[in-house]
């Protein structure tokens, strides 16, 4: 008994090396001059790609934060859906577009408590079934909602961010994704680190040390599917419309998951790194597969969990102890 | 009075094929210890072959039944031997995405090649029925729910009453167990993750029948069996078959009774998931 303090201490200090703030703080200058590239008359096009990139990083590394507590969501479509309807409907309502869009991601999140109150208590598998479950559901009954509510089928029409102006939306989210690796940095170095790794490594062995498992495991629900959300929100304002099986395809589910393990579990680079480099190759090939591109997603979340279980990041850090980082 | 027996009787036909897919996961879940995420894909890939069988070859599916079957399990140990086998010992999460990913893969590599479109296979006996005194039943939906009780039959005879059966319900209990023993474990695993396979198989030749063969077929069904699988609780395999009969005849009476009940009864299994968890997570805190 009697932990050293010299130990404790160890274990309470950030092990965020300026090593791994470096490269992040690069990715963030570089996207931050992206815009104001010259980048001729492709700069449209590009600039498109490099927002639904930044919104890709947000669903990804929003994902990895509930990973962290050991839960594998595959509702990410649902809370990224919930923002982007919650959105809508609150503008239609006569809000300003800067309360409608907090305000949509706090409902979202509050939705991911009560969904969240009924499965966390039961093991991780139920969780992953109920969670799968719960955006068919959502998405059903969107659908099925009178018309003059939500859209039924045929979806909302939603005004356009910003007016419009795609410099200033890519640049919405780029702060957007900088809030949420600041959370994601903030989550790696503080008290919740500690109780999700407890958590994620043995649950029932955490709660014998006095974790509140189901607290913590809501509030890294209620953090991801806040900022899944917010993600949404970007999507809805960006492209104007908004149908249930455009905005909760089990795409949105499974491409922030395959990116995450992909990039690198449990660090807040390897999602942003994965959703960059998958974005890209996803505009590349798109010409060549069309039909079925997800595919792709299949074969690259297979291949990480068998070969690259660490993924892009496990290749720049093979030489340092702890696979957990 | 005759609408209430009617539609009691027409739950209880569409319970067949959901039990058939729910046993074979829960036979993965039970046994292997995996949720097995690509189980509606081995469904999608039975109505397939039994699709192209009959359209190419002209082979009733009821006589492809069992070649779809064999055929889907040989599948089915192939990627327990090259993907599933090298996580059992991750962690869940792991196990779970790899399963996942998987389906994706299934599912898009078929709309791919086949495209979206649903594909229906013709039979003689389609448009067939039986009626007993008020009653009818679709000649196809009664041939569907007696196979699907003939393979039930067969798997719980395997599981009850022969070596292989004690053997996978022995490995399901305590794998080290299991192990020290003397069972061939990672055999065993083998056979029951081909079987669930085929099991899914065989439901997806009378999916195929019955509804249509399509790249996303699968997920519909194996949504529908993830919710009896929870309620009988993961890996219980005799509570499956009562609970395939509840979400078959509430789908039933909520088509039948509930205004624009066709919508909604997709949503009846998400309240079973719902429902059962709240009940347990109650149960487990008290």
């Amino acid at each position: 008994m009697g932990t050293p303090a010299s130990k404790r201490q160890a274990a309470r200090k950030p092990d965020i090396t300026g090593v791994a703030l470096v490269p992040l703080a690069i990715f963030f200058l570089l996207a931050l001059a992206f815009p104001f590239l010259p980048l001729g008359d492709l700069g449209a096009f590009l600039l498109q790609i490099g927002f639904f990139t930044l919104v890709a990083g947000i669903m990804a590394l929003s994902w990895d934060i509930l990973a962290r507590s050991g839960q594998v969501s595959l509702a990410h479509a649902a809370f990224y859906g919930l923002g982007a309807y919650g959105y809508a409907l609150l503008l239609k309502t006569g809000l300003v577009w800067s309360l409608a869009m907090p305000l949509a991601a706090l409902g979202a999140g509050v939705v991911s408590l009560l969904v969240g109150a009924v499965t966390m208590r039961l093991s991780g598998m139920y969780f992953a079934i109920a969670t799968l479950a719960f955006t068919e559901v959502v998405r059903t009954i969107i659908q099925n909602l009178p018309e003059d509510v939500a859209g039924g089928a045929n979806g909302l029409l939603v005004p356009a961010l910003l007016g419009g102006n795609s410099r200033g939306q890519y640049l919405l989210a780029l702060l957007l994704l900088a809030l949420t690796a600041s959370v994601s940095l903030a989550v790696r170095t503080g008290r919740l680190h500690h109780a999700f790794a407890a958590i994620r490594q043995g649950e029932e062995t955490a709660r014998v040390l006095g974790v509140s498992t189901v607290r913590y495991k809501l509030a890294a629900f209620f953090i991801s599917s806040f900022l899944a959300a917010l993600a949404g929100v970007l999507y809805a304002g960006k492209t104007f419309f908004i149908s249930p099986l455009d905005t909760f395809s089990l795409a949105n589910s499974i491409a922030p998951l395959t990116t995450s393990i992909f990039g690198g579990l449990y660090t807040t680079l390897g999602p942003i790194l994965g959703a960059t480099v998958l974005r890209i190759a996803e505009e590349a090939l798109h010409n060549v597969v069309k039909n079925g591109y997800l595919v792709v997603y299949g074969l690259v979340l297979m291949l990480s969990i068998l070969w690259l279980p660490r993924g892009l990041m496990g290749l720049f850090r093979r030489g340092r102890h702890g696979g957990d980082l | 009075m005759d609408l209430f027996l009617q539609t009691l009787l027409n739950g209880l036909l569409q319970s067949g094929i959901y039990a058939l897919v729910a046993s074979g996961l829960a036979l993965a879940v039970g046994v292997v210890g995996i949720v097995n995420f690509a189980h509606g894909e081995f469904l999608m890939l039975g109505a397939f072959m039994a699709w192209a069988a009959s359209a190419f070859l002209g082979i009733d599916p009821l006589l492809s039944l069992p070649i779809v079957a064999v055929a889907v399990f040989g599948v089915g140990a192939l990627t327990y031997r090259v993907s599933i086998r090298h996580v059992l010992l991750a962690p869940e999460l792991n196990q779970m995405l790899l399963t996942f990913g998987l389906g994706i893969l299934l599912q898009n590599l078929a709309l791919m090649l086949l495209g979206g479109n649903t594909r229906t296979v013709t039979t003689p006996y389609q448009a067939s029925s039986l009626n007993i005194g008020e009653l009818s039943i679709g000649g196809p939906k009664a041939i569907a729910f007696g196979l699907a009780v003939v393979v039930l039959g067969a798997l719980y005879f395997t599981l009850y009453r022969t070596v292989l059966g004690r053997q996978m319900r022995a490995v399901a209990q305590n794998r080290r167990g299991a192990q020290l023993i003397g069972i061939p474990v990672d055999r065993v695993y083998l056979i029951a993750f081909g079987v669930s396979c085929g099991l899914a198989a065989v439901a997806g030749v009378l999916v195929s029948v019955l509804l249509f063969a399509s790249p996303t077929v699968g997920l519909v069904f194996a949504l529908k069996a993830f919710a009896i699988i929870v309620m009988a609780g993961l890996g219980n395999l005799t509570g499956v078959l009562w609970a395939s009969v509840i979400l078959g005849l509430s789908e039933a009476l909520v088509q039948t009774y509930v205004p624009g009940g066709g919508g909604w009864s997709d949503a009846v299994f998400f309240l079973m998931i719902f429902g059962t968890l709240v009940i347990r997570s109650f149960r487990k805190a008290a």
